[in-house]
């Protein structure tokens, strides 16, 4: 590649960056300009003293509170049932399956990976039917479905990430515990594990963002309108994206759409919040397996 | 070379990666408590040999041998190929520093206990002994008895790859097998490795691929060409 022609791909990449990053900080700005404005107690707690809210003695009829929970609890429920099942399956495609078999799953979870969400959530309605119909009524659509069907949903980039990360250790690393004497497991567990981690957290990051996100699988599974502040797996909830995606196709006026891009900005903080706590984790973990004294 | 002088016998070695012969029948006996180097041109499979000596070929795919090694360790003839001798524990016994020096991302003070940790040796006391010991014999303790919290990344090349002979002399191995251990090093650090291996070899046996020979007639006591596995000895000369 000649000179001119190097530096033109840089340049390129350079704008592609730029522009990625441009389009990313104008949607920032414009929701914190649309939304910051209508951010205040009372668009989160409506007309309930928020100690009271808070204190779950008092339902908030009117405000993004039960939402904002019933978000948190989604996710967080969606990452407890996705992580283990992932990263355990990533591990045995690094290092266990055999070449026929990995050929066989990568597809499958390449597959998996590109299920319209929609799908995944009449799966989890299917579901939620054949549980109610034959182990017990009081199974409905409710919050503990919707959490099984958005695990399901981000299964695969867990899945790969995990493998990738694993995968993209260079070889004489992947060695050198072994040639110091190392079992299998101590290797994986005391080398390879810990030093997969930061690639391990980009699929623990994207599957928070699709779970926080997502509204065709929760619209199918268990998500209401007004539920209030969940106390039940078993029963309905509220959620952030979807009182976004009501408000925004059903709004009476200027005032109440802002209250949606309040609620947007909310759910990015809320993601962010989660972001920057797996961050720490992994931090933390990295520190424990290996810097600490 | 009659038994009492060798450490390392191998008969009638085959090594196949995948659809290519790599060793075609070596046969070969390395002298303890000496430094024989390995020679021969890029893709003889000298590196390839020194995994067969502690099995780490075993964890490469497409990768399988026939043939027999036996090693004194313990002070006993080991076939280490029969059955019976734990492979964790050849590869305790029979050390490996690789060609690029590669500290595991910790400390250095982890770097070297990670070999004791992985053994079951718990004993904070007994660790620092070792750790110690295992970084004055790789000429590095002092260097580093300062830093030892300190990541072992920011250590320089010559002082990692000495780090990672420390580590492989913690466990106190019987044979050091080290491939091309200052490929990727200036000539200081080469220099301080070159006698750090003289050092070494009055309590282990060291092998060693290089690719240098003025380095191999600096440090080896006999030299084996690749492919065929042909021994030379080296000098009379006293090192």
């Amino acid at each position: 590649m000649n000179r001119f022609r190097e530096k033109a791909l840089i340049g390129v990449s350079w704008a592609c960056g730029i522009i990625l990053s441009g389009i990313f900080f104008f949607l920032v700005a414009y929701l914190a300009r649309q939304g910051a404005g209508v951010i205040d107690l009372k668009l989160v707690f409506g007309e309930t003293p928020p100690l009271e809210a808070l204190l779950l003695r008092q339902r908030v009829f009117d405000g993004l509170f039960p939402a904002m929970v019933g978000t948190f609890l989604l996710v967080c429920l969606s990452i407890v049932l996705a992580v283990p099942l992932g990263v355990a399956t990533g591990i045995y495609m690094a290092e266990y399956a055999g070449a026929r078999v990995k050929d066989l799953f990568n597809l499958v979870f390449d597959v998996l990976a590109g299920i319209p969400s929609i799908l995944v959530g009449l799966f989890g309605f299917a579901l939620a039917i054949f549980l109610h119909k034959h182990f017990s009524n009081r199974i409905q659509p409710c919050l503990l479905i919707s959490a099984l069907a958005l695990a399901f949903l981000v299964l695969p980039y867990i899945i790969r990430t995990t493998q990738a990360a694993l995968e993209g250790i260079p070889g004489e690393t992947r060695l050198t515990a072994l040639a110091l004497g190392a079992t299998k497991p101590q290797n994986l567990f005391h080398v390879l594990i810990p030093q997969s981690l930061s690639g391990m957290l980009s699929g623990l990051i994207l599957a928070i963002g699709r779970c926080a996100e997502d509204t065709a699988v929760i619209m199918l599974t268990g998500v209401v309108v007004s539920a209030g502040v969940p106390t039940s797996l078993l029963g309905p909830y509220e959620a952030l994206p979807f009182y976004i995606y009501y408000i925004s196709s059903q709004y009476a006026g200027p005032e109440e759409l802002l209250r949606g891009y309040g609620a947007s900005l909310i759910l990015l903080l809320l993601c962010t919040t989660l972001f920057f706590a797996a961050f720490l984790i992994k931090k933390r973990l990295t520190y424990l397996a290996l810097y600490r004294p | 070379m009659n038994d009492e002088q060798a450490k390392i016998k191998v008969t009638g070695l085959d090594f196949f990666y995948r659809d290519r012969h790599v060793l075609k029948d070596l046969n070969v006996r390395f002298e303890r408590n000496a430094i024989t180097a390995l020679v021969g041109p890029s893709g003889t499979g000298k590196s390839t040999f020194l995994y067969t000596l502690n099995r780490l070929w075993e964890n490469i795919p497409g990768a399988r041998m026939r043939g027999t090694v036996e090693i004194i360790l313990g002070g006993l003839w080991r076939d280490i190929y029969a059955g019976g001798y734990p492979v964790t524990e050849l590869r305790r016994r029979v050390g490996l520093v690789f060609q690029t020096p590669n500290p595991l991302p910790m400390s250095i003070r982890k770097n070297v206990a990670f070999p004791l940790k992985l053994a079951g040796n718990r004993d904070r006391r007994l660790l620092q002994d070792r750790i110690e010991q295992a970084l004055q014999a790789a000429y590095l303790w002092d260097e580093v008895k300062d830093r030892l919290d300190d990541d072992a990344r920011t250590l320089s090349g010559g002082q990692q790859q000495r780090l990672c002979i420390a580590r492989a002399l913690v466990l106190e191995p019987e044979v050091l097998l080290m491939d091309e251990p200052t490929s990727s090093l200036d000539a200081a650090a080469t220099e301080i490795i070159e006698t750090l291996l003289v050092a070494l070899k009055r309590r282990f046996t060291v092998l060693v691929v290089s690719h240098y020979l003025d380095q191999v007639r600096r440090v080896a006591d006999a030299v084996v060409t690749f492919p065929d596995g042909t021994v030379v000895s080296n000098s009379t000369e006293p090192r």
